[in-house]
């Protein structure tokens, strides 16, 4: 639900003293990504998406720092980040398994493989494991209507799953 | 003629010509042998006015759920001024029930990228940003790579013109999306790939005149532009040769059209056919026909927001008429879904309204809030709580969103108003057995 707001302004935000961007990826950005816009603000998205991708979630002092490099306000960040269900504000699990709830899924019975994954790692969708391993999430149309039931893995699409290759694929997770 | 021999799936086996089993990545080096290219080569010895005349011939209307003339499209752009010019490739597909943009992707995405150096070089564009869903994690791969082998073969990036040949030089950026179907629509995609949120753009001023970063901006679809590339190969009147024409006055429906098929059949999957193909012939003769031998009750025209073909339309032509001969929106993105006899359809209008409440961007109240309340209306009818009232709300609602009703910034209410109106239409007396009635509480006063 995009346009549900997140914390205000009041929020204090976590600081650490290494940046979430390094000069190497500063350097990066400078010379090859933010040259392919317009106005330095395209960049945004591809730079979210590498934060997103390493650390799991885009902290807040992060926000800052791109706002910083993109030379616009951290709000506008934020206005992004909040946006978009790709990124999140808080840390995901090492695994964000994304099970499709969408039409051609729910009628070839996408509903089996949810309540198998609810009871088997005992969170809703849209939560973390405790011990932050797994993060359960319903999606909508995956653009793999011809693998129906399907979901993806860190990424990775799996098609046509049953509770038997549904464990199957998650006991094989390395650790 | 019908489409004898696979066009867009040229390289990429599928039934009845190859078998999807032996489908692989095709290279830049294989799709150079295997004739690609040529078209580029071609189109670089024409005036950029011959291709888009020869793409207005064809009559090539849009892939991406539209159906708006492509050629038409591309003369809206104003005289170059010297200044930026952008093409915005629509790879989206967050449509439910759509995933034939993938297979281009998966597999063939030198013929995609052929397409944009093709209309890059006939509108004078000169960069080009292959916006792709986020959760296509692979597809992006693939397509950087290929955008990669062809900065290294002189079509993107180079200084001496496309391949060395003319004046412009174009550049191919990818641009990931992460997770908002509104970025689909082509002026909420302007806004992503600006790094904003994706909330559709009032227009006028149409992409064409004012897109991306207030400069001229073409967007189209990933088909539409894979469709560019043999037509500048094999000419304009090949390509009308595939397809139908308008069975009502209307334009016609010409070329060979990829269309995905889901949900109850025994062979889903993507298939190159003709445009104006009876729904039952995709089904029986494509996709293996019905699972389980069961039988036809609906399927989703083209994508949910197309709205239902019901029990009696299994016959229906997959073309462009069909929003006006059945009742539905449009063709859409031409990907049916297809239900059996046991499908809930009460169910089925739940789920589609949940995927437009999720999806609702957020910025017109009727979308947001109607979107809301159709699907917590649908909740209460799918577990027999509602009464008839319910039902004529539900109605009313979905009927007054949109841009059709002038409600709302884009087309992604009319998709929700259309989806849910067709489905309780259509199979109105499965949603009254699941209501109510409704008694209007009388009272006798005494005097
Ligand atoms: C809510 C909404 C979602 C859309 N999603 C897509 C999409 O995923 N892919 C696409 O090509 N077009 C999509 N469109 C249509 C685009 O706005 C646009 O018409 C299309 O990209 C133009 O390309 P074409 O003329 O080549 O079809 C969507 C439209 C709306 C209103
Ligand atoms: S119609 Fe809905 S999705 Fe489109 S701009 Fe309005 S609120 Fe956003
Ligand atoms: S409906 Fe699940 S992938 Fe399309």
């Amino acid at each position: 639900m995009a346009w549900i707001v997140k914390p205000s302004a009041t929020t204090t935000i976590p600081r650490r003293d290494k940046p979430y961007l390094t000069d190497k990826m500063k350097k990066h950005y400078r010379a090859e990504i933010i040259p392919r816009y317009e106005r330095p603000q395209g960049a945004l998205m591809p730079i979210l998406h590498d934060v997103q991708h390493d650390h799991g979630h885009i902290p807040y002092q992060a926000m800052v720092e791109i706002a910083q490099l993109l030379e616009i306000h951290p709000a506008d960040v934020l206005d992004t980040v909040s946006f978009y269900e790709e990124y999140t504000t808080e840390p995901v699990g090492k695994y964000v398994v994304g099970v499709c709830q969408s039409i051609a899924c729910e009628v070839c019975g996408h509903q089996t493989i949810l309540d198998h994954l609810r009871r088997k790692l005992e969170i809703e969708p849209h939560e973390t494991t405790k011990d932050g391993r797994f993060t359960l999430l319903a999606m909508e149309c995956l653009g793999a209507c011809e693998g129906a039931p399907c979901a993806l893995v860190n990424g990775d699409r799996h098609d046509n799953l049953t509770i038997e290759s549904l464990d199957a694929l998650l006991d094989a997770l390395p650790d | 003629m019908p489409v004898t021999e696979p066009v867009l799936c040229h390289r990429i086996p599928t039934p009845p010509w190859g078998d999807p089993a032996d489908r692989h990545l095709v290279t830049y080096d294989e799709y150079v042998k295997s004739g690609g290219y040529q078209a580029l080569k071609m189109a670089l010895d024409m005036k950029p006015a011959e291709i888009v005349d020869a793409v207005k011939e064809s009559q090539l209307r849009g892939r991406g759920g539209a159906g708006f003339p492509c050629g038409l499209k591309w003369t809206f752009l104003p005289e170059p001024d010297g200044g930026r010019r952008y093409l915005a490739v629509n790879c989206d597909e967050a449509e439910p029930g759509t995933f034939k943009d993938r297979l281009l992707c998966d597999f063939d995405p030198h013929l995609v990228l052929e397409g944009i150096a093709i209309t890059c070089h006939a509108c004078r564009l000169d960069t080009a940003y292959f916006f792709i869903r986020g959760e296509y994690h692979h597809q992006a791969e693939t397509v950087q790579r290929a955008i990669d082998e062809a900065y290294e073969a002189g079509i993107f990036g180079n200084k001496k013109g496309i391949l060395g040949k003319g004046d412009l030089s174009i550049e191919c950026y990818l641009h990931r999306g992460a997770g908002a179907y509104i970025c689909g629509e082509e002026t909420g995609l302007l806004e992503a790939v600006e790094g904003k949120r994706g909330w559709p753009r009032v227009k006028p001023p149409f992409p064409a005149v004012s897109g991306l970063f207030g400069r001229p901006t073409i967007v189209n679809n990933v088909e539409t532009l894979a469709a560019v590339t043999p037509i500048v190969l094999n000419g304009a009147e090949w390509f009308t040769k595939m397809g139908c024409d308008s069975s009502i006055g209307g334009p016609p429906s010409y070329g060979p059209k990829l269309m995905g098929v889901s949900g109850h059949v025994n062979k889903p999957g993507v298939y190159e056919v003709d445009l104006g193909i009876p729904l039952r012939k995709l089904v029986d003769d494509f996709a293996g026909g019905m699972r389980g031998g069961k039988a036809y009750k609906g399927a989703i025209a083209g994508g949910v927001s197309m709205g239902i073909l019901g029990p009696d339309q299994f016959d229906a032509e997959m073309d462009f008429d069909i929003g006006r001969k059945y009742d539905v929106m449009g063709l859409g993105t031409a990907c049916p879904t297809i239900f059996d006899e046991d499908t809930d359809m009460v169910a089925v209008a739940r789920n589609i309204a949940r995927f437009f409440k999720n999806e609702s961007c957020g910025q017109c109240t009727p979308c947001r809030e109607g979107a809301q309340w159709i699907y917590k209306l649908l909740c209460r009818i799918e577990s027999g709580e509602a009464t008839s009232k319910d039902l004529d709300l539900l109605l009313e609602i979905a009927g007054s969103m949109g841009i059709m009703p002038g409600t709302t910034i884009c087309g992604l209410a009319d998709g929700n108003n259309w989806a849910v109106r067709t489905i309780v239409n259509k199979y109105r007396s499965e949603f009254e057995s699941r209501v109510k009635p409704y008694f209007v509480p009388v009272t006798m006063g005494a005097g």
